[in-house]
C-alpha cells in the first residue's frame, strides 16, 4: 500500500510539471524563422519594435525547426506568437485550437519547378516522380492539390508523390538531380532554383493553382495571450504594421541586419525583396478560398464564410 | 509445487490486468480533467480514431507496407547473421576481422547512416531495409557469438568424443546451448526494427509511394489529427505486443524453456 502511495504522489509531480504555465503579465513568446517571409519578424527583434510600443514588455524569441513545431508550440501555451503559412493555420483553426491572424505577413512567388525536360505539366507526372514540399499539408502541399484539381481533375492524385523535405534539402536535391523530380517552394529557394541550368517552372501557384494573389505567411496570437495582455497584443500588432512597413517600402535600411540571417549578401538580398510579387502586407487576402478548398478536398472539416472568425478584431 | 506455481500465475496476469486497466482509466479521465484533449485524446477517442482509421481510412495499407519491409529486413537480416556468424566460427582470422566491423557498426543508430545510405540506393523502400537491416544485423551477430562462446568446453568436447560430426555438433550442441542468447538477439532485433522504421520515414518522408506507419503519424502530425496520431501509436504498440506475445515468447516456451535451459 506504501509502495502505491508513493507511485500516485509520483505521478501527482510529474502532472503539475507537466501543467503549469502560469505566464507573466508582461511577458510574450514570440516564434522566429529564417527566410525571406520572416524578414519583418527578424526586423522586429533587431529593432526591438514591441518593446517601443510597450517599454515594460520581456520578449522572448523563441527558435523552432518548422512551421508545424511552432503551431505545436502555439497550441500547448509555450509561444504566444508565430507566424506559418495560410493552410497550417486553418488546419489549426479547424481542429478548434483557439489563435486567430493578428496580421499578415507577405505575399510571394510560390511555384513548383521540375529538372526533367519532358515535365511540361502535370499531366507529365508518373508514378515514380518524386515531388518535394516542406510538409503535408504544407500551403506548397495545398496549393499543389489545387493546381492537380485543374489540371487533372483530382486534389489529392499527386498525393502518393509528394514526400517531405525542408526548403535547402529539396532545392539541392532538384538541382544535383537527386531522387527528387520536383520541388515546390518559396523564395529564396524558388529564385536560386530558376535562375539554376536545367530547371524549369510547372506550376506557377499564383496562375495555375490559387488564379488570384493570394497572402503567403500570416502571423497568429493565441486567444490565451489576447486576454492576458491585450495592451501588449496591441503593442505586437503595431511592431508587426511597422516592420512591415519597413521590409515593404524601405527593405535597404534593414540589409545589414536581415540579410545575414539568411545567408545572403546585400545585393542578392535587394535584388530578391524587389522581385515581381514580393510584398510584406498586413492584409490577409484568400484565406477563406484556402479554406473552402482544404474542405471540399477534405483536409479539414470545418468551414467558415465569415473572415473575422479567422482575424482577431 | 505445481498448485503453487497456477496461483503465482494468476497473481502475476491479474497484476498485469489491473495495471492495465487503470493505465486506462487514468488516460481516459486525466486529459478531460485537466482540459487537455486537444494535445493528449482521451483513451477513447484514440481508440475510436484507431477504429475508424483501420477501416475507413489509410492506416490499414500503412500498416501492411510497414509490415512488408519489417519482414524483409528480418530476413535478409538474419540470413546475413546466420552466415557471418558462421564464417567466425569457422574461422579465428573471419572472427577478429568481424569484431572490428562489428565494434565499428553496432552503436552505430540506423537513422545517421540514413543520409549515407540515400546517396547510394536514393529514397524509398530499398533504403528503409537497408537501415532496417543494419540495426538488426549487429544485434544478432553479437547475441549469436555471445551464445557460442558461452558453450560449456566439456559439452563440445564430450559431443567430439561421442563421435559427432561438424554438422552434428553445431545442430544438436552448439545451436541449442547459444539458444537463449540467439532468442534475446531475436527480440532486441525485433525492437530495433521498428524503430528504424518509424524514425526513418520521420525524418525523410515517405518511403515508397504509400508509406508505413511513419509516414502516417508524420503525416497526421501536420494535419494536427492527434487522435490519429495516436491511432499510429497504438497500431505500433499493438503489432509490436502480438509479435511478442505469440511469436517471440511462443518460440521460447517450445525451445528453451522445453528444453529447461530458463525459467
Amino acid at each position: 500500500m506504501k509502495k502505491l502511495l508513493l507511485l500516485c504522489v509520483i505521478a501527482g509531480m510529474l502532472l503539475t510539471t507537466f501543467s503549469c504555465s502560469k505566464r507573466d503579465r508582461d511577458s510574450v513568446v514570440v516564434a522566429q524563422q529564417f527566410g525571406l517571409g520572416y524578414a519583418p519578424l527578424v526586423v522586429m527583434q533587431e529593432q526591438k519594435l514591441i518593446e517601443k510600443y510597450y517599454p515594460s514588455a520581456k520578449v522572448e524569441w523563441a527558435q523552432l525547426g518548422s512551421g508545424g513545431a511552432i503551431r505545436e508550440a502555439m497550441a500547448s501555451g509555450q509561444v504566444d506568437v508565430g507566424s506559418m503559412g495560410v493552410p497550417p493555420y486553418l488546419i489549426a483553426w479547424a481542429n478548434d485550437y483557439d489563435f486567430r491572424v493578428i496580421s499578415a505577413l507577405c505575399e510571394m512567388p510560390l511555384g513548383m519547378q521540375t529538372n526533367r525536360p519532358e515535365v511540361r505539366s502535370l499531366k507529365d507526372i508518373t508514378p515514380d516522380m518524386k515531388i518535394a514540399t516542406p510538409s503535408p499539408g504544407s500551403i506548397q502541399h495545398i496549393l499543389l492539390s489545387m493546381a492537380s484539381e485543374k489540371e487533372l481533375g483530382d486534389p489529392t492524385a499527386l498525393d502518393r508523390n509528394v514526400i517531405a523535405m525542408a526548403h535547402p534539402d529539396g532545392a539541392s536535391a532538384l538541382i544535383n538531380h537527386i531522387e527528387i523530380a520536383a520541388h515546390f517552394t518559396a523564395p529564396p529557394y524558388i529564385f536560386v532554383e530558376l535562375e539554376a541550368e536545367g530547371i524549369h517552372q510547372v506550376v506557377d501557384a499564383e496562375k495555375d493553382a490559387f488564379g488570384e494573389p493570394f497572402t503567403f505567411l500570416v502571423t497568429t496570437g493565441t486567444a490565451a495571450f489576447r486576454e492576458r495582455n491585450p495592451e501588449l497584443f496591441d503593442a505586437v500588432r503595431k511592431a508587426l504594421k511597422e516592420a512591415i512597413d519597413i521590409m515593404e517600402n524601405n527593405p535597404e535600411s534593414v540589409a545589414d541586419i536581415v540579410a545575414p540571417t539568411m545567408n545572403l549578401d546585400k545585393e542578392t538580398y535587394l535584388k530578391y525583396c524587389n522581385w515581381p510579387g514580393v510584398h510584406f502586407v498586413t492584409n490577409p487576402r484568400g484565406m477563406l478560398k484556402f479554406l473552402d478548398f482544404m474542405n471540399k478536398a477534405g483536409y479539414v472539416n470545418k468551414m467558415t464564410q465569415n473572415e473575422h472568425d479567422l482575424i482577431w478584431e | 509445487m505445481a498448485e503453487k506455481e497456477i496461483n503465482d500465475k494468476r497473481k502475476s496476469l491479474a497484476t498485469r490486468l489491473i495495471f492495465l486497466v487503470a493505465l486506462f482509466v487514468a488516460w481516459e479521465f486525466l486529459p478531460q480533467w485537466t482540459g487537455s484533449e486537444k494535445i493528449i485524446p482521451t483513451f477513447s477517442m484514440a481508440i475510436e480514431a484507431f477504429w475508424v482509421n483501420l477501416w475507413k481510412g489509410d492506416l490499414f495499407k500503412h500498416i501492411v507496407y510497414s509490415l512488408q519491409l519489417i519482414f524483409t529486413g528480418i530476413l535478409i537480416g538474419m540470413l546475413l547473421a546466420f552466415i557471418l556468424t558462421a564464417l567466425c566460427m569457422l574461422s579465428k582470422r573471419f572472427n577478429d576481422v568481424m569484431d572490428v566491423i562489428v565494434s565499428i557498426m553496432h552503436p552505430l543508430p540506423g537513422i545517421a547512416l540514413l543520409p549515407v545510405v540515400m546517396l547510394l540506393v536514393g529514397l524509398g523502400a530499398k533504403s528503409i531495409i537497408i537501415i532496417i537491416v543494419h540495426s538488426i544485423l549487429w544485434p544478432l551477430i553479437v547475441n549469436a557469438l555471445a551464445g557460442f562462446r558461452a558453450i560449456p568446453r566439456i559439452q563440445l568436447e564430450l559431443g567430439r568424443n561421442l563421435g559427432m560430426r561438424p554438422f552434428r555438433l553445431i545442430w544438436s550442441v552448439m545451436i541449442p546451448n547459444a539458444f537463449p542468447y540467439i532468442l534475446s538477439g531475436l527480440k532486441i532485433a525485433w525492437a530495433r526494427s521498428w524503430r528504424a522504421l518509424v524514425s526513418a520515414e520521420m525524418v525523410f518522408g515517405a518511403s515508397g509511394l504509400i508509406g508505413g506507419l511513419g509516414w502516417y503519424i508524420y503525416k497526421t502530425r501536420f494535419f494536427m489529427d492527434v487522435s490519429g496520431m495516436f491511432a499510429g501509436l497504438i497500431s505500433v504498440i499493438i503489432i509490436g505486443m502480438i509479435v511478442d506475445e505469440l511469436v517471440l515468447k511462443t518460440l521460447e516456451r517450445k525451445t528453451v524453456q522445453k528444453w529447461g535451459m530458463s525459467l
